[in-house]
């Protein structure tokens, strides 16, 4: 295995608390193209929510490679994201990061090796928001990269 | 079929479609949103940098094509009490801006106990080849 297998299991420490401005849901909503209305201006209650796939822009993937050598060119192989209730202009998002699994497949190009790390999403007040399962992929070294 | 008030349940029906909904991202949309997620890497945003990956130019970010197809469902659910309770989504390929895209969705299971909604999505390019694919679960409350 090209990472250090022994970091599966391992909980991250807590990232510090970001603060989730309107005008950062704005933004992205612009790019998201996110036109319903129903997302980044304020609701019958004054709130303004974020669109749910607001969630994966909190990463801590990073956290991974002060443990393990980082090599080779990576890339996002896809994600898993359990919604559980909304971003709020104003809530403080506070991120844990485990890492639940690590693979290895083998494949045409070479083996690659899979990591997913599971970043649980709180706000404020305590309350979980959201589950977001970052599956990235190493090429492994020696194998042209 | 969707009402005023958003999606109903009881309107859901296996093999419903969602889309095509056809878009062309450019450049500078692609790089608006890794700007607006904080993702600085030059593949998102300089063609020379992407170009020394190995790349042929800037890619679109994999979070990007996750919004898209999350918003494929919300835009579909509407105003309603629906509401999105997962995605998850595999980036087969690379996705490339300034190239023909179509957004896919299709209802594969209604789950009448829980009511839930299984969908499959994906987004394709002009030749037809599923460069990203994921299901989706929506789910609606009692009475909606």
């Amino acid at each position: 295995m090209a990472f250090d297998q022994s970091l599966v299991g391992k909980e991250f420490e807590a990232t510090a608390p970001v603060t989730v401005s309107a005008e950062a849901i704005a933004i992205f909503c612009r790019a998201l193209g996110e036109d319903s209305g129903r997302y980044g201006r304020p609701g019958p209650d004054g709130s303004i929510i974020a669109p749910p796939s607001f969630a994966v822009t909190f990463r801590n993937t990073d956290a991974f490679f002060n443990y393990t050598p980082r090599f080779g060119r990576g890339f996002d192989a896809g994600k898993e994201v359990e919604f559980i209730g909304p971003i709020h202009a104003g809530d403080e998002i506070t991120l844990t990061s485990t890492v639940r699994e690590m693979y290895e497949k083998t494949g045409r190009s070479g083996t690659m090796t899979f990591v997913i790390l599971r970043s649980t999403l709180t706000n404020q007040h305590g309350e979980t928001v959201a589950h977001v399962d970052h599956r990235f992929v190493h090429r492994n070294p020696g194998q042209g990269e | 079929m969707s009402t005023a008030g958003g999606k109903r349940f009881e309107a859901v029906e296996i093999g419903e479609a969602l889309g095509p909904h056809e878009i062309v991202i450019d450049k500078a949309r692609a790089r608006e949103y890794a700007a607006a997620c904080g993702m600085d890497s030059g593949r998102f945003h300089d063609d020379e940098a992407a170009r020394a990956e190995g790349l042929p130019g800037i890619i679109i970010p994999g979070n990007f094509s996750l919004g898209l197809l999350s918003k494929l469902v919300t835009d579909w659910l509407g105003a309603g009490a629906g509401r999105l309770k997962r995605i998850g989504t595999t980036y087969r390929a690379m996705v490339f801006p300034e190239r023909p895209l179509a957004l896919h969705g299709f209802i594969t299971h209604v789950e009448p106990e829980s009511r839930s909604v299984e969908i499959d999505v994906w987004i394709e390019n002009e030749d037809n080849e599923r460069l990203v694919i994921g299901t989706a679960t929506v789910e609606f409350p009692a009475g909606d």
